[in-house]
């Protein structure tokens, strides 16, 4: 374990002799001069533009061999089934600001307040085995994690409010409590459909939760065609719905257990669709064919965490979080820290450019937040009792093995040391690291977590009171503990409020990330995406984003399987 | 008998012990499924509330709530009627038999072979280089190959990798156990790909195992010859290969027969560093993941067999003397 992580390292330092490239406000990549209009309107309007044929591999370390499970409701092994072979009512694109394109659903419509939402349910789906889809699999499907609470992973039942799930003709109505529009992400987007006429009976119907499905039969652009530890063989499904899709044949997806491997496989286009993290990827992937391409949209924000509980004197001082702030240069943390391939964060907490409506940037500079301000950091030290004989102190934990994030933490600790913050880079291994964020015992960290189709996703689970808990219990993603029932108010309202408002109030909301620095962004985290385009084509690019790229992204993956298309069966 | 009879005495007491400690120390550790499973769900963009994480590992039959020592009393009793469960870990609900149905063959394949290779050749370098000590081969081959053990495992491995997995004509694969396109079976194209693959983790194990045999063997060589029978079998003009093999070479083989057999129970135990730069589908790499993400079901199995494995070769190695050492029967 110890040599994996110290090859790691020298990589990384290669990395960082060669970095200083990309960075600035955009996200950096290197678009494919050649980008094909990919068919992303709408399923079924778009005719069989391509001839089919072709592979596609993946180099993806899920680092695990393949248990050839495919239950969607496992959260362990639902990356190798969700888009591959299960679909979402309608699909979300998190990087054109939730556009949705419809799936199971050819359309949806709220009620006037938000509580209760119809789906119209696509005719002339068929299931792979053949079997017609229809309005009742989307009900069972509903119900089933209602019955069985474990498969409800978005808590839409118990959290979400969500009362009843009921169809009539080819329209299903779900019904809940409050306001649910926030919860539209969880349910049209990541609620895969499954077959009644198969979680009916059987083990499917007893233990649905833990059932092995090592068959699954959905409506997706693929089926399972075989599978081994070694390797998953995904093969077109020839009932699917889009007419003339997928273009593609078959779809090679090795379980790949470290990254090195995985990258070198990229590199030498043995694999085709990477979602991998390379250190020096210029030189080390770029530079090996002119196929080779990358790009990594930013979609959420690597921060440091201060422990806002007041047993944790230093980081609780707002004087002392607004030094931080100021001290931190963000490009130089993005560019040597991350070799420029994660860009620069701001304190507002809104991803840019992802998220530019959202983006309150006249608030950020009106609070000097905009470049750094190492006078105003000691000033605030000064005035929080701190000064050469008396220096601040703090330590930061963060995760062994994440190179990357230590070599970020070597930038910041410079930059702190500037102002006069003596600051410890803690590195735990993971689970150590776990059990410290969620119970609260640390006084810095160094974190980041998923985001959503707008900043609010991300943004309720850092700030949201209800997500946090008190020191030394879980909490669930407020791991800072800010609790501050104005920003609380905010968040409740968005649920009901007009898109208009929705901005306005995330706006707000990244007004107190300013005024209460409750968490310091400092680069934003990305999707790692590699594609070679020598025999396949059909690529989310930055000009063309229709899904998350990453072959992790799930459900995002089904959409580009459903777009790409193999150069060499064209002829 | 006495001494027999001891001896299984204490393998049972040794297991036992290991067993316990195998129960507690993943237990203590710090972390707990829900969290790493938590951890594996936020990296792969969804978020999910530990609640609910609750409800889904209770169903898969993890219950941290339930008293220590029943759970303990449980584990014992499922370890003995190899009732192993269900991973709790990155492969969720597969039984644990399976995985290590999957992995093993591999790992014992891979491992298990070149480390009697390596033993083998390792001891027969040894045996000539102590034979004509200061002649050619004991002046380069032991230096030589002390050096190679200790290169890091891993480093070597990177090394095999750049010379002859990458470039433009790579003459051998860098990972997997065999080509992906196909499917297992007993025909030529198969296993001419799994032993292609097999090559460089296999060469990489023998650089770095085989010195250490050499090294010994060598100085258990030298130290024999210097005894009276050799000098009596020379003055008796016994022929020279037969002195080598049948009266040095058999009695400066016994002490290094031991560390064999601790070898070859560890072989099971896999060697995680060559797996992981392989990308090698066998236990060791499947060792660390279960720690990682905290596997109680699948740690549990896998310290057993190690376990297990080390005691029974311990154990054999002991039999083996008791047959061929008179002084241990009659110590007994």
């Amino acid at each position: 374990m110890r040599g994996i992580k110290r090859t790691a390292i020298a990589a990384v330092a290669i990395g960082l002799l060669a970095a200083g490239c990309g960075g600035g406000d955009k996200p950096i990549g290197n678009a494919a001069s050649s980008t094909p209009p990919a068919s992303t309107s709408t399923g079924g309007a778009g005719s069989g533009a391509y001839k089919k044929g072709g592979t596609v591999t993946i180099a993806n370390v899920g680092g695990q061999t393949w248990p050839c499970q495919f239950n969607p409701f496992n959260p362990s092994v639902n990356q190798a089934s969700n888009g591959f072979v299960y679909e979402p009512l309608t699909f979300v694109n998190v990087l054109k600001n939730g556009a949705t394109t419809p799936m199971l659903a050819t359309a949806f419509t709220w009620s006037a307040n938000k509580d209760s939402i119809t789906f119209t349910i696509r005719d002339g789906v068929k299931w792979s085995d053949g079997q017609p889809f229809s309005a009742d699999d989307v009900v069972y499907t509903f119900n089933l994690m209602k019955q069985q609470p474990a498969l409800d992973l978005y808590s839409l039942w118990t959290g979400a409010g969500l009362t009843s799930v009921a169809a009539s003709g080819n329209k299903v109505t779900l019904k809940f409590k409050a306001p649910a529009e926030p919860y539209f992400f969880n349910f049209a987007n990541q609620v895969m459909i499954v077959p009644k006429h198969i979680w009916s009976t059987g083990e499917a119907a007893s233990k649905p939760a833990t059932w092995a499905n090592a068959k699954p039969i959905g409506t997706g652009p693929f089926t399972i065609g075989s599978c081994s530890a070694n390797n998953i063989e995904y093969l077109a499904n020839g009932n699917y719905w889009q007419p003339g899709k997928p273009y593609l044949a078959k779809v090679e997806y090795p379980a790949y257990l470290d990254n090195n491997p995985a990258n070198l496989d990229l590199a030498s286009g043995k694999a085709q669709w990477g979602g991998q993290y390379i250190p020096n990827i210029d030189k080390f992937y770029k530079a090996k064919s002119p196929e080779n391409n990358y790009w990594f949209p930013p979609t959420a924000n690597v921060a440091i965490v201060p422990n806002l509980d007041p047993s944790h004197k230093a980081s609780s001082k707002l004087a002392v979080r607004q030094a931080i702030a100021y001290a931190l240069d963000r490009e130089q943390i993005s560019k040597i820290g991350e070799s420029g391939y994660q860009p620069a964060a701001n304190q507002t907490g809104v991803v840019t450019p992802t998220f530019d409506k959202y983006f309150d940037k006249d608030a950020l500079t009106a609070a000097g937040y905009d470049k750094p301000n190492q006078d105003k950091a000691k000033q605030l030290l000064q005035s929080a009792g701190y000064s050469s004989s008396n220096p601040l102190k703090l330590s930061v934990i963060t995760v062994t093995g994440y190179t990357d994030w230590d070599a970020s933490l070597a930038v910041v600790k410079q930059q702190l040391a500037a102002v006069g913050i003596e600051l410890t880079v803690q590195d735990l291994q993971q689970q150590s690291f776990n059990q410290k964020l969620y119970t609260g015992d640390f006084d810095l960290a160094y974190y980041s977590q998923p985001g959503g189709p707008t900043p609010y996703y991300e943004l309720r689970q850092l700030l949201y009171s209800k997500n946090s808990a008190p020191i030394g219990k879980q909490a669930s993603s407020n791991y800072e503990r800010y609790l501050n029932p104005e920003v609380d108010k905010l968040f409740d309202q968005y649920a009901s409020a007009d898109p208009d408002t929705q901005v306005k109030l995330i706006k707000q909301i990244s007004g107190y990330m300013i005024k209460d620095v409750p968490l310091i962004p400092t680069t934003e985290s990305v999707d790692w995406y590699q594609y070679n385009t020598k025999d396949i084509d059909g690529w989310p690019t930055q000009d063309n984003p229709y899904a998350q790229p990453a072959p992790y992204n799930i459900p995002d993956v089904g959409q580009v399987l459903a777009n790409l298309y193999s150069k060499s069966a064209q002829k | 008998m006495r001494y027999l009879i001891r001896r299984l005495g204490f393998f049972a007491l040794t297991l036992w012990a290991a067993m316990t400690l195998n129960f507690f120390i993943p237990r203590m550790m710090p972390g707990s499924p829900e969290q790493a499973l938590r951890d594996r769900f936020s990296k792969g963009g969804s978020v999910v509330t530990p609640e609910q994480l609750r409800t889904v590992l209770a169903e898969f039959g993890f219950d941290p709530g339930k008293n220590l020592m029943l759970q303990y009393v449980e584990y014992l009793k499922s370890m003995v009627t190899a009732h192993w469960g269900v991973s709790i870990g990155s492969s969720l609900g597969v039984p644990v038999t399976q995985l290590i149905g999957d992995a093993l063959p591999w790992t014992l394949g891979l491992v298990g072979i070149s480390t009697v290779l390596a033993f083998a050749l390792g001891t027969l370098i040894g045996t000539i280089a102590g034979w004509r000590r200061g002649g050619l081969i004991d002046g380069i081959v032991p230096p030589v190959f002390i050096v190679t053990s200790a290169l890091p495992y891993f480093w070597v491995a990177l090394l095999l990798i750049s010379l002859f997995a990458i470039g433009n004509n790579p003459v051998l694969p860098n990972d997997f156990n065999y080509d992906q396109g196909l499917s297992p079976g007993f025909n030529g194209e198969f296993i001419g790909s799994v032993i292609k693959h097999g090559i460089l983790p296999a060469a990489t194990i023998l650089i770095t195992a085989v010195g250490g045999w050499i090294l010994t063997m060598r100085n258990n060589m030298v130290t024999t010859l210097a005894e009276d029978y050799v000098r009596m079998a020379r003055a008796k003009g016994i022929p020279n290969r037969k002195i080598m093999f049948g009266y040095a070479g058999r009695n400066a083989f016994l002490p290094n027969l031991s560390g064999f057999a601790m070898s070859l129970g560890f072989v099971i135990s896999g060697t995680i560093l060559v797996e992981y730069v392989f990308n090698y589908p066998g236990l060791g790499y499947m060792f660390y993941n279960a720690t990682v993400s905290t596997d109680y079901p699948l740690l549990q199995a896998l310290f057993l067999l190690v376990t297990l494995a080390v005691l029974i070769c311990v154990l054999l190695c002991d039999f083996a003397v008791f047959l061929l050492d008179p002084r241990a029967r009659t110590k007994g």
